[in-house]
């Protein structure tokens, strides 16, 4: 049953990705599809749509999808959690304020997506020095230190946005807001996959703790799971992933809460199961969601980050609130 | 020959919010089942985190077979030592057997992610001394605080310590079940181990332990063979409640001699 549902999700990928480079602003039929997909330096105008716009799309927006999922999944067992966000970590206040006063400023776009990371990466590490307790982390100052950070850059984003810029600048603070692909290429994928890489690196080499972490801090601790370690090697990781994800792609909710919950609804708790059922999962929500994103108004682009909002949300909630929530016992 | 010393105490002393809650203790503990008895806040779950070696003691130092338990790598000591606390909350959906496998961690270096055989028989020899086989695929979140609290005590068993150490191993639990699991306790150390268990019935340390440790003010008031270490005079230095205390043919037996208070 379990074994069946995965394989589900494995065959998900590879459908999302034709479907990705499938459909776009421009209708390319069957035939034009194919011969640009195997002759990549034909030069024509399908071969540039599918090599320099669709495949560099959907890989980003694959790797948003997985990095986002995968960091809600891991913070989800850090903190112990059902219901916390990868933004929590205010990685992504962090990063929309400084766009906001970059962009208020009249920085070029092109510094958009370091800046967040940066940016997001520095707001990470003062939550985190602030949920420090001691040596370990404290989930509940955690929370608390996210959240009300969050609060205060999300009011400087407000401020700029309603004060300070104008025009063009505004336009851009909203646009990385409401989350978008639009624009993004093989440079920024390039900028964003080691971080992405490394955070998945380290997630991975957690999990047989991080199943153990299942039975509490001090019973994992008593059966030789270092915690500290454990806890902060995970706050890197998941770190690493948005923040990758944020440089990419802006603000793009929903996913990394809502995937590890669907995941685990589908391959269980076992986290050698969810946390690959979050990636792929993941990965092909949002590929499939930024294929719409570019087609339905056409050759507008909706937001992505509305977009699955719109779609995804509502789904959830029927899913989430019909099947009941499980906590801790 | 008397059995060699397994768990040693030095001169421990612990500290819990800059208030020192014992000192000096002393202890050289050996094979068979020990009663930590005490009043509430008197620090006996700390001595037991501070002999697991998850808490630093003040002054003093834990000895495992000679080896100071602080100086251990976190997944020798759990080979070592295996600590059982009810109270911590777990994940509701995770199932019995799941959890209890969760015992063969230490056992596993950071690659090896699959139980092996030996794995699958410490945990379902531990489902079946605990009588959990026919909740094997139960959830956590649907068992009653009694089955849980087996389920936590079949966790330590499926560690295959040397050392048990249990923090109110009967509580949740009926009649039946405490005197079973007491039972077990007592079946462990006969195969050599050491359990060390804090208990709140007197009748529950004087029918099951070996030895009884009495804690009071700021260290150990009474140490010995059940006879001997629970008596009137140590029962009213530790909780300030008379009792007499009975030998029977089948045990001692505990009368609260002053008259109950009624409001």
């Amino acid at each position: 049953m379990r074994a069946a549902r995965f394989a589900v999700l494995v065959a998900l990928v590879p459908l999302a990705v034709l479907v990705g480079i499938g459909f776009g602003g421009a209708p390319l039929d069957p035939a034009t599809l194919l011969h640009a997909l195997a002759h990549p330096h034909d030069g024509g105008d399908a071969a540039t749509i599918v090599w320099q716009l669709r495949i560099p799309r959907v890989a980003i927006a694959a790797t948003v999808g997985a990095a986002l999922a995968l960091a809600g999944a891991l913070l989800q067992a850090l903190l112990r959690n059902p219901i916390v966000d990868p933004y929590l970590t205010g990685i992504s206040s962090g990063a929309g304020a400084s766009i906001a006063i970059a962009a208020t400023v009249g920085a070029a776009p092109a510094v958009i997506p370091p800046l967040g990371f940066v940016s997001g990466l520095a707001t990470a590490v003062l939550v985190a020095v602030l949920a420090r307790r001691g040596s370990r982390l404290d989930p509940e100052r955690l929370v608390l230190a996210g959240v009300s950070l969050s609060a205060l850059l999300s009011a400087i984003v407000t401020l700029a946005i309603e004060r300070l810029a104008r025009g063009t600048a505004s336009e851009a603070i909203l646009a990385w807001l409401a989350g978008s692909l639009a624009g993004r290429g093989w440079p920024e994928l390039a900028a964003a996959a080691p971080e992405a890489l490394l955070g998945f690196v380290i997630a991975v080499a957690a999990i047989p703790a991080l199943n153990v972490l299942r039975l509490g801090e001090v019973r994992a601790a008593s059966l030789g799971v270092d915690v500290v370690r454990l806890q902060w090697a995970l706050l890197v990781a998941a770190t690493l992933l948005t923040a990758a994800a944020v440089a990419l792609a802006g603000l793009v909710g929903f996913v990394g809460l809502v995937i590890p919950h669907l995941a685990r609804r589908l391959v269980g708790p076992d986290l050698r199961a969810l946390i690959p059922a979050s990636l792929l999962a993941g990965a092909a929500l949002v590929v499939l969601a930024d294929a719409l994103a570019r087609t339905v108004a056409a050759p507008a682009e909706i937001p992505l980050g509305v977009l699955l909002a719109f779609v995804g949300v509502p789904t959830f909630l029927v899913l989430y609130l019909r099947g009941g929530a499980r906590a801790y016992a | 020959m008397p059995e060699p010393v397994i768990v040693a105490l030095d001169g421990i002393a612990i500290a819990r919010g800059g208030r020192v809650l014992l000192e000096n203790v002393d202890l050289a503990l050996r094979a068979g089942v020990v009663a930590v008895i005490g009043a509430n806040g008197v620090g006996k779950t700390s001595l037991l985190r501070t002999i697991a070696g998850a808490l630093a003691p003040a002054a003093g130092t834990v000895r495992v077979h000679g080896v100071d338990v602080r100086t251990l790598a976190a997944r020798e000591r759990a080979r070592t030592i295996a600590l059982v606390e009810g109270n911590e909350p777990a994940f509701a959906a995770l199932t019995v057997e799941d959890a209890v496998a969760a015992a063969r961690f230490p056992y596993h270096r950071w690659w090896e992610w699959e139980q092996t055989p030996a794995d699958e028989a410490a945990v379902a020899e531990a489902l079946a001394r605990t009588a959990l086989d026919a909740f094997r695929e139960r959830e956590l979140g649907t068992l009653s605080a009694g089955e849980r609290q087996r389920v936590w005590i079949a966790l330590a068993l499926a560690q295959r310590a040397p050392v048990l150490l249990l923090d109110e191993p009967t509580a949740h639990l009926d009649l039946k079940a405490s005197v079973q699991t007491l039972q077990l306790l007592r079946d462990v150390a006969a195969g050599g181990a050491l359990v060390i268990a804090v208990l709140h019935q007197l009748e529950e340390a004087a029918a099951f332990a070996d030895r009884v440790v009495v804690l009071a003010g700021s260290g150990v008031i009474a140490d010995g063979a059940p006879a001997a270490a629970l008596t009137t005079t140590t029962i009213a230095g530790a909780f300030g409640v008379d009792v007499a205390v009975e030998r029977r043919p089948e045990g001692l037996a505990f009368h609260r001699r002053a008259a109950a208070k009624r409001s």
